[in-house]
């Protein structure tokens, strides 16, 4: 890089001078390369998925612009409607128990006993394990005949379970997959907000005769919610485009029951190479994520 | 609270007992996958699954002679590294200009490429790198990779600039200091330790990305990600060398993690919590 040559102490030629004047007083100039590297990688890319999601493109034929058929078509395709109620089922039952056990995880964290940092350690796992990792890992314990899972279930005198193999169960068994990975995640933000929490509030509660109970749901609650909201906002972003545990374990699969939008979008453009269609499934994808972002975003904002 | 000491010892031994389960929830699939990883390919397969074993390194060697998987090592390692080093280049400086200037929006756009789902863009990249000739190189997995880590970097780096004092800054400004001077000799060696959480964030997450390479990479850049994906689809008959694959494969994230431990979940919420 050329630009050391600014970091030389003693440099005095006519050169550094005139370079000195002009950037004095402005650090702007320190944002080019990233906005480069985000406008040509990022802005544009997202353009010319708009502009290709107003085609009909197969790839190997030439595009051909049909305004806004693509979008037209998506109202009437039915994996599209399933997609989405697949979506959104799983993001509503992996973020309700997302929540609810990360808070109780955050509370019994909270507390001062002995192991803290080793059961951070143990909490922190999951979360920093390649997502490929999580499937392999859960493909072999859930597998329908040689699982330890079914073996579990036979121990205690259930049936066999076809688990990931089940139209039925799939989305279900994905969203636990999801709530063993990152409750742990959501437990540590959790810790995080409890211990900005201020100590008056609680103390005036028991001096009023508050039971743990009442002390949780009329003082604790309602001060954690924007630490709940954050832990709510980063989650949806995942979720809302789920794609990596479902990819690398049932690819959509049985049928079409775990074919969430963005599993549709990706087979569409990269398995069917029916590219305008593939990308106004993205653009819908990534207007449902915004949507709901700002959404809660604002419902933060307004606490 | 009149709690006697018997019962406040007892919800003690309770809080514990909890404690316990939940983190046997957490471990135990871990431990399975890791206790498969030394069964003897018989055993992996036994149903019921047997408990206790003879410990072997067969699925290890298994792994190493039947597949390349030095080489994939070598690719992730390349692509990580990178893509990190490309997002450091990218990031830090950003992060400081964000900082001192208090302009918001560059990091917003940043942070909007983080919340896109990735499909978004492969397909445009995949047309224009395929146009470049690029497909299937470390190139193309390194630059791709840096959207991940660049924003990452980026908002990792701001609360330790936005921490610095203003008026050494200021003073070295009038002193006629340039804008590069007093990010690369004042700020830069005054944050070092955000530096070294952002590096090995970045590693971390750039290691543990799937779909860009799924799509882009090629024969000889396929990182271990995508290989360990593709013994999925191959033979899931060998379980005991998948779960050693699948160990190899979470050993370095999870030992990078657990020196960046205190810091993690402040790098991994930086930027939601701003809003």
């Amino acid at each position: 890089m050329g630009t050391m040559a600014f970091g030389r102490s003693g440099a005095s030629t006519a050169g550094w001078t005139r370079r000195r004047a002009r950037f004095a007083g402005t650090a702007h100039w320190l944002l080019v390369p990233a906005l480069a590297f985000t406008l040509a990688l990022v802005v544009f890319p997202f353009g010319y998925t708009f502009w290709l999601s107003l085609n009909d493109y197969q790839f190997g034929h030439s595009a051909r612009f049909n305004f806004g058929e693509n979008y037209a078509a998506l109202l009437h395709d039915a994996v599209f409607w399933q997609g989405l109620g697949t979506t959104f089922f799983l993001y509503f039952l992996s973020l309700a128990l997302q929540l609810v056990l990360g808070t109780y995880v955050g509370l019994l964290l909270n507390r001062r006993l002995y192991g803290q940092t080793l059961a951070r350690t143990i909490l922190m796992s999951p979360f920093m394990m390649p997502s490929v990792v999580i499937g392999m890992m859960w493909l072999v314990i859930l597998d329908p005949s040689l699982g330890a899972a079914n073996y579990i279930l036979g121990l205690l005198g259930l049936p066999p379970s076809q688990w990931l193999a089940s139209p039925g169960l799939v989305v279900p068994v994905i969203a636990l997959i999801d709530t063993w990975q990152w409750t742990p995640f959501v437990a540590l933000i959790i810790v995080g907000g409890l211990q900005a929490l201020p100590i008056e509030p609680f103390e005036a509660a028991f001096i009023d005769g508050a039971t743990r109970w009442q002390a949780f749901r009329y003082v604790t609650l309602p001060m954690l919610r924007p630490t709940l909201l954050t832990a709510a906002i980063l989650r949806s972003v995942d979720l809302l485009r789920f794609f990596d545990i479902i990819y690398i374990t049932t690819q959509g699969g049985p049928g079409n029951a775990s074919t969430t939008l963005n599993i549709y979008a990706y087979r569409r453009g990269f398995e069917f190479f029916d590219i305008g269609y593939a990308s106004a499934i993205m653009i819908a994808l990534m207007a449902l994520v915004a949507i709901v972002v700002l959404a809660l975003m604002r419902l933060r904002r307004s606490l | 609270m009149s709690l006697g000491p018997f019962t406040r010892e007892r919800s003690q031994l309770g809080i514990y007992v909890q404690y316990a389960v939940v983190c046997l929830f957490i471990l135990a699939p871990i431990l399975w996958m890791v206790e498969a990883s030394f069964k003897a390919p018989t055993a992996v397969t036994a149903y019921p699954p047997h408990l206790l074993f003879s410990p072997t390194l067969e699925n290890y060697a298994t792994l190493f002679e039947t597949t390349p998987f030095g080489q994939y090592a070598l690719n992730s390692l390349i692509v990580a590294g990178g893509s990190t080093l490309l997002g450091l280049l990218l990031g830090v400086p950003a992060a400081f200009a964000v900082s001192y200037e208090a302009i918001t929006w560059p990091a917003t756009l940043t942070l909007a490429a983080r919340m896109a789902p990735g499909t978004l863009f492969l397909l445009p990249w995949y047309i224009l790198f395929t146009a470049l000739g690029l497909v299937g190189s470390h190139t193309v997995l390194v630059i791709t990779h840096t959207v991940i880590t660049m924003p990452l970097i980026l908002w990792v780096m701001l609360p330790y600039f936005d921490g610095l004092p203003r008026d050494i800054l200021e003073a070295a400004r009038i002193d006629g200091c340039s804008p590069f001077h007093m990010f690369w000799r004042i700020a830069v060696p005054l944050v070092k330790p955000g530096i070294v959480v952002a590096t090995i964030l970045a590693f971390v997450f750039s290691w543990n990305y799937f779909l860009f390479a799924l799509v882009l990479s090629g024969f000889d850049s396929k990182t271990l990600i995508v290989a360990a994906f593709n013994f999925v689809g191959e033979g899931a008959t060998n379980w005991g060398a998948l779960m050693a694959a699948a160990v190899l494969i979470a050993l370095p994230p999870l030992a990078l993690s657990l020196l960046v431990q205190r810091w993690l979940v402040s790098g991994l919420t930086a930027g939601a919590v701003k809003g």
